[in-house]
């Protein structure tokens, strides 16, 4: 890369940090669903634009626009060094509740499956607290280790949304009674191969140091796959930006993953100025959607890879990303359930004698009588540009072969998702944050036939269905409040839950209390 | 005449019921382990140097270890190892400020694998964890604080106190929790004198879960007790590094039986550190100790083997005093 343009380069990535620095707070997980988008996204992010250009002419420097978080008081005391630290310490808190009015549903769990979106009015809540340890070891060796204690509710058992979860804190294991796990602890090695300087700003899962814009980066150890693949500087801390799943990462992304969202394996990552790659294979669950996990990745795996590209596109910053992925797990072809069922009807729901999701509906095939060894793949596109310093807007799409069940995060086999965010600079106030954007997901054909013949994956299935594609939009608006806290007020709607047009629309209103430290 | 027959009849039949449902009562695991790790930069691994200091501090330490057989019931051929052996990773982070230090603790299960079987009408089921079927538990977390109230961080003679709190993050079925909330207040020392380093410590182990009906089983408020010494190597002139070893002795005593010999546990490891100043003056320390039960209750292991690496920085310059 040429030096002006690196320099701009650099500038932007700047920018990108400053504007998410406490953007990226963790992350990880979990599990999902689906509907109909109906919204004209592409006028609002206009209007938006417009607004936003306007307002930049007049907004006065912001004071203060750095959240607060203790080791940068620390370095602002003179007691650490954030540009060259030898450990960090971060924290979150994170509370999100979630109301779903009553909706119109002809039918409910029909025939004994087990998976629907109950129609009533239910409450959902999670609370999330996360610290964050990063040690040097030596030149370029990092080690993290990131404890966290989650409690949760989810509406209808988490059953019922195929792509488009309202809340992505949400996990499969969760329980009202708070639990403490071991979100990730791993090794991190980066080997300079030269090139011009980077500042990597302390941050989560970052110490802060300056690395070689040619570098290779060598992780291993238990993690989340989000925390180096498909990751956006717009949208992916989901506790500070947009609350349902379908914007923390694709949809339709069966990433490797544990119950939790989180798993154990490798990523190699090579830098060079604007461009990236990284390749990484990570265990599975033992059975699809389980905490347990099964570690012969010899035998079982989830492969990433994915290439990204940096720009600056008329002085703003953006990248774009292609993502594959391959996983091999234990898991039941759609197809091969319909025809165990079909050749002997005794293979039914009902009748599971293996690991299945519980319906006892004696007429539907099941996914217990066909799983073996399976390859489910997929490729997508993550786009992001900002628009202006405090504008930004991003689109992702996935498309999965959908041949096979859900192992480890949704039941969508297809999905798009875009969308705007800014930052209230505009409007004097530089850490707030309204974002509005939209998400839909799709089933492949044989999992329609599955799910209409009464079948049940882990997450969906209503006994019936009129199949559609599943979509969302959402908005909300983030105030903060003395710089470590932020409120958020949010609105979802939700057509055809589980992929099915006979239900729905869902409307779900969500609120959020958030703190970093 | 019939109905008091009848009554007779159902009180022996209650009677027996209760005798078969004692007979086959189930003992709950309860948190084996009893190497009580010191703070992290605390020296030891389970004595306290005291050695805090300076302005704004802190240390992070990673430590792992192995126990073979750190629980056994009966004796003889009817012994069972109702833990076979139990393994770990512990997180610590410590902040210390002055002659003050808080820390915590997260310890990870990464094995604890047992076998079942009766003894005495008692059945006990061994515990399966493994890393694939709990791939992100933790042990009870530990928040605890420590204060040294005589002498300096070098002095000859250094007393300090500490307390310590256990949640209940375990669980009792991995034999890494008693299910309950408890609490450690101890009576610190330790000092320097020339190439000598010494420490110990003295305290109460408050502890709700009492099963004492079992033996080996916790039975309530236990006594803590620990001794330490080594000596220093320098292993180079300027001292920047320094190899320290010698033996730890460390036991606990149900109050309820107080040094009764089944109610009662003494192991001792023989441990060495090396501690290396660098560049940036960090100190950072490579731990390695091995040894056993000397009396093997209450948790003392067979055998067991540890290590850890720990890395203490100083933010600020020491305070006057």
């Amino acid at each position: 890369m040429r030096g002006s343009d690196l320099s701009s380069q650099q500038t932007a990535q700047r920018r990108i940090a400053t504007f998410t620095r406490a953007l990226y707070r963790g992350v990880a997980k979990r599990a999902a669903q689906a509907k109909v988008w109906r919204f004209g996204l592409l006028g609002a992010s206009a209007l938006l634009l417009s607004t936003a250009r306007a307002g930049a002419q007049a907004a006065p420097p912001a004071p203060d626009d750095e959240p607060f978080d203790v080791m940068h008081l620390l370095s602002d005391r003179g007691l650490h060094d954030v540009r060259d630290e030898s450990f960090n310490l971060y924290g979150q808190f994170t509370y999100i509740s979630s109301w779903k009015r009553g909706f119109h549903a002809p039918y409910t769990n029909a025939n004994g499956s087990t998976n629907s979106l109950l129609p009533g009015a239910e409450r959902s809540f999670t609370g999330s607290f996360t610290l964050f340890f990063g040690l040097r070891l030596w030149h370029g060796g990092e080690v993290y280790f990131v404890p966290e204690a989650i409690s949760e509710r989810p509406l209808s058992a988490l059953h019922g949304l195929g792509g488009s979860i309202q809340n992505f804190e949400l996990q499969k294991t969760g329980a009202t009674t708070p639990q403490l796990y071991r979100a990730r602890s791993y090794f991190r090695q980066t080997i300079g191969l030269g090139g011009e300087p980077v500042e990597k700003g302390s941050q989560p899962l970052q110490l802060g140091t300056v690395v070689d814009s040619h570098r290779l980066v060598l992780a291993v150890g238990n993690f989340t796959i989000l925390d180096f693949f498909d990751k956006s500087s717009i949208v992916s801390d989901p506790r500070r930006t947009f609350f349902n799943m379908a914007f923390m990462t694709h949809a339709s992304w069966d990433f490797p993953a544990d119950a939790r969202g989180y798993s154990w394996g490798g990523v190699a990552e090579l830098y060079w100025d604007d461009w990236s790659m990284r390749v990484g294979r990570m265990t599975p669950p033992r059975n699809p959607n389980e905490l347990q996990i099964d570690f012969r990745l010899w035998k079982f795996y989830g492969d990433q890879l994915e290439l990204e590209h940096d720009h600056v596109l008329f002085g703003e910053p953006g990248a774009i990303r292609i993502l594959g992925f391959q996983n091999r797990v234990d898991s039941a072809r759609f197809d091969d359930a319909i025809a165990a069922f079909r050749a002997d009807p005794g293979k039914n729901a009902a009748a599971c004698t293996s690991y299945n999701y519980g319906s006892t509906n004696a007429n539907a095939p099941d996914l217990c009588w066909a799983r073996k060894p399976n390859v489910k793949r997929g490729v997508g596109v993550n786009v992001e540009q900002y628009l202006a310093d405090d504008l930004g807007v991003f689109a992702r799409g996935m498309y999965a072969d959908g041949n096979t069940e859900v192992d480890a995060f949704n039941s969508a086999d297809r999905s798009l998702s875009f969308g705007a965010l800014a930052k209230g600079r505009l409007w004097r106030r530089p850490l707030d944050a309204v974002g509005v954007g939209g998400g839909m997901s799709w089933i492949s054909s044989s999992h329609a036939r599955y799910l209409a013949l009464g079948g049940v994956d882990g997450f969906i299935g209503d006994g019936r269905l009129r199949a559609g594609p599943e979509s969302v939009v959402e908005a909300f608006y983030s105030v903060n409040l003395l710089q470590p806290i932020w409120l958020s007020a949010d609105y979802q709607r939700i057509w055809n839950p589980g992929f099915n047009r006979d239900r729905g629309p869902v409307d779900i209103f969500g609120a959020r209390a958030h703190a970093e430290f | 005449m019939r109905s008091f027959s009848l009554l007779a009849g159902v009180v022996v039949a209650l009677g027996s019921l209760t005798r078969v449902a004692a007979a086959q009562s189930e003992a709950r695991g309860f948190a084996v382990e009893r190497l009580y790790l010191s703070a992290p930069g605390a020296g030891w691994f389970v004595m306290d140097d005291l050695s805090m200091h300076g302005g704004l501090g802190g240390a992070v330490a990673l430590t792992s270890g192995y126990a073979r057989k750190p629980l056994q019931v009966g004796s003889g051929a009817q012994r069972l190892s109702v833990v076979t052996e139990q393994s770990f990773a512990d997180f610590g982070f410590a902040a210390t400020f002055d002659r003050f230090r808080l820390y915590l603790n997260l310890a990870a299960p990464l094995s604890s694998k047992g076998r079942n079987g009766t003894r005495n009408g008692e059945h006990f089921t061994g515990p399966s964890l493994t890393l694939k079927n709990t791939p992100d538990g933790f042990e009870d977390a530990r928040l605890a604080t420590d204060v040294r109230l005589l002498g300096q961080a070098d002095s000859a003679f250094r007393l300090g106190l500490g307390a310590q709190l256990f949640f209940p993050t375990g669980k009792r079925s991995d034999y890494d929790s008693d299910g309950t909330y408890r609490a450690m207040a101890r009576a610190l020392f330790a000092g320097d004198i020339a190439r000598f380093s010494y420490a110990g410590e003295l305290g109460v182990h408050i502890r709700p879960l009492n099963e004492a009906a079992t033996p080996d089983w916790p039975r309530g408020n236990e006594l803590l007790f620990g001794l330490a010494a080594g000596l220093k190597f320098p292993l180079d002139t300027s001292a920047a590094t320094v190899l320290v070893a010698g033996p730890e002795l460390f036991g606990e005593s149900a109050f309820d039986s107080l040094l009764g010999s089944r109610a009662t546990g003494l192991e001792g490891l023989f441990t060495a550190r090396l501690e290396v100043v660098s560049s940036r003056a960090e100190l950072v320390r490579f731990k390695l100790g091995a040894g056993g039960g000397l009396e093997s209750h209450l948790g003392a292991p067979e055998w067991r083997a540890v290590a850890a690496v720990e890395l203490s920085d100083q933010f600020t310059e020491p305070r006057e005093h």
